[in-house]
């Protein structure tokens, strides 16, 4: 049951994120100041406390995947990595348990601060790749403040591909660096 | 160039050439890959009396001709004369080799611990003398002299100024200095006298020059890992942060009255182009879209700037008037145009093109409107023309790692720039100095 119903809920809230990524921020009082009304609880299975890992051993991990592959998060805020799909700013469903959780214990813990530090893979021009993490670590930092996260427990970083997570040139390695990094600055978890 | 000599040196010459240096103590060694066919046969004679100085101006003069591409040097062991002047010189000997131009000279230390160093052109077929001149350098200055020696040359037979006597800007990245990894340094064009401007733990991005070559901006994530723009004076070490907004700063490009700069800043949500006013620091936003617009490069009117915008999609390059903030695509071939340079009189773009997966420095002439690729490397970024228009060089990857690589505006000429230890990226030519 779970394993079907939290991937069509994800496809939904995937689609929900991605058109609100793609809308203009051009007016930034908007963007950034308006509260998000959308409260996603209503729709969140009701799930047992003791949580499950899905068995992801039948699944194997490619470059292609990567992203989006379940054995990458682990529901909880040990989970301190979202990765990206090529030339993609769109949260991907496997890493929504894990935000929720980052999101619930940034509610729970007013004094706690994250920095969303976002990368990219190193094809393309240094800047447009700065500009482009930044697109990535503003759509995790929009799927907090959905959440109901405080923008002043946010800070948004752009490293384009300066700083690798994989030095390698493969598709894998991309993968790898196509992401952003939650740090917490204050009140780790 | 404070140089003692007859005249002034400025000008110059042309191409090429470079090299590199992964950290202070590794230079890199330049091989041409691919000369002209036509390349011009030159002999450049040993100068006489160089045994015992700090520097051999003829071996530095030969390897500045040879590196533009477009001169074949004769090896000194296939000489059958070696002339050091006018006096001494016997065109036959050098006609039968099939030389077009011989170069000779001479170096000779002086009481006060300097060097007078003296040398002629002379053309072959019409048994002429072409140049002559002598300079009286420091020890310290004799590379000076030998650059300024090829950009006299260069310019006498080509009829475009040298740029033997530029320098080039670049970033290091060597991920086993756990302390330092990142380094800003420049060099010589050829890659020597190497000079750290800056070490640091946080990644420095997108060097450039100032147009009187004094000063150099860059993006630098010392400050808490977050990015800054620094304008750093040369010979003083004396640098100003300009730019810490919220959001991304970067992409730092001087004004041609070097009173501006044009920078990319996200501090309204979204990454947008802006003007900086070095004296009064008035801020001027310039683009007004939700795509990504980045990568500014002044055009040579100071009227003008190219940059790069998803505007449309994938990013493209775009030409804006500063007047009316007017905007129109420049860029129309594939998918992926982005990081543009310009050359100095304004005829070329050279940005970096994406095509089935790789990434080339593409040249596109805005006059005739034809695009060319002019490199066969892959992952090309960072592409930057020397000053006088002649070739690009451009941070490309080699067997992993980082190395810079120059081509010709043509793509006739291709130089190679290894590198010996850690990575080299994102070069900036520097103006004539």
């Amino acid at each position: 049951m779970r394993s079907f119903l939290n991937p069509l809920f994800a496809l939904m809230l995937a689609a929900v994120l991605a058109a609100c990524s793609s809308t203009p921020a051009e007016d930034d009082s908007s963007a950034t100041t308006a509260p998000e009304p959308t409260d996603t609880s209503p729709v969140t299975p009701v799930e047992p406390a003791e949580p499950v890992k899905p068995d992801t051993s039948s699944i194997p991990l490619t470059a292609d995947n990567f992203y989006n592959h379940p054995s990458n998060y682990d529901g909880t805020t040990d989970s301190r990595v979202i990765y990206f799909a090529f030339d993609s700013n769109t949260v991907p469903a496997a890493a929504f348990e894990t935000l929720r959780a980052h999101a619930t214990y940034l509610k729970n813990n007013s004094n706690a601060k994250v920095r969303l530090e976002g990368h990219a893979d190193e094809r393309g021009t240094r800047e447009y790749n700065v500009a482009l993490s930044e697109r990535r670590s503003q759509a995790v930092e929009k799927f907090l403040r959905v959440q109901g996260v405080s923008s002043s427990q946010i800070e948004v970083v752009s490293y384009g591909e300066e700083k690798p997570a994989a030095s390698g040139h493969s598709e894998m390695d991309w993968a790898k660096n196509r992401r952003v990094e939650i740090n917490y600055t204050a009140g780790t978890p | 160039m404070k140089l003692m000599k007859h005249r002034s040196i400025q000008a110059v010459m042309v191409m090429l050439a470079m090299l590199w240096a992964g950290s202070a103590s590794a230079e890199l060694l330049i091989r041409v890959t691919e000369g002209r066919v036509d390349a011009v046969p030159i002999a450049v004679v040993p100068f006489a009396g160089a045994q015992g100085a700090p520097e051999d101006v003829s071996q530095i003069v030969e390897a500045d001709l040879h590196r533009s591409g477009q001169f074949k040097p004769l090896p000194a062991e296939d000489m059958l004369s070696r002339p050091s002047n006018e006096s001494e010189m016997i065109y036959r000997d050098f006609r039968v080799l099939g030389m077009e131009y011989v170069v000779t000279g001479s170096m000779k230390a002086l009481e006060s611990g300097g060097y007078e160093v003296k040398y002629a052109l002379f053309d072959v077929s019409r048994q002429v003398k072409l140049l002559e001149e002598s300079y009286r350098p420091p020890a310290s200055q004799l590379r000076d002299v030998a650059h300024a020696i090829s950009d006299r040359i260069y310019e006498q037979l080509t009829g475009i100024p040298g740029a033997f006597s530029t320098k080039i800007l670049y970033v290091t990245y060597n991920r086993n200095d756990g302390k330092n990894p990142y380094q800003l340094q420049y060099a010589d064009a050829d890659g020597h006298r190497v000079t750290t401007i800056l070490r640091s733990k946080e990644p420095i991005m997108s060097p450039t020059w100032s147009p009187d070559g004094r000063k150099v901006a860059y993006v630098s994530f010392e400050n808490k890992g977050l990015p800054s723009i620094y304008v750093h004076e040369l010979a003083t070490t004396q640098r100003e942060r300009v730019s810490s907004f919220k959001g991304i700063n970067g992409a730092p490009d001087w004004s041609p009255d070097g009173q501006k700069l044009a920078l990319t800043l996200s501090r309204d949500g979204n990454p947008e182009i802006y003007m900086l006013d070095l004296n009064t620091k008035a801020l001027t936003r310039l683009t007004q879209h939700y795509g990504i617009d980045t990568e500014p490069r002044w055009l040579p009117d100071g009227k003008s700037l190219v940059f790069t915008s998803s505007r449309s999609g994938g990013p493209q390059i775009y030409k804006l008037n500063i007047n009316d903030k007017s905007v129109r695509r420049v860029s129309f071939q594939g998918a992926y145009n982005a990081r543009s340079d310009v050359t100095p009189d304004g005829r070329y773009l050279v940005y970096v093109h994406r095509r089935n997966g790789s990434f080339n420095v593409g040249v596109q002439d805005l006059q005739r409107g034809t695009f060319n690729i002019v490199t066969r490397t892959d992952m090309d970024e960072s592409p930057s023309v020397a000053p006088n228009g002649s070739m690009v060089i451009y941070g490309t990857q080699d067997g992993g790692t980082g190395v810079l690589q120059a081509v010709s505006i043509d793509g006739r000429v291709k130089v190679e720039l290894p590198s010996k230890e850690g990575e080299v990226r994102e070069p900036a030519w520097s103006p004539f100095l």
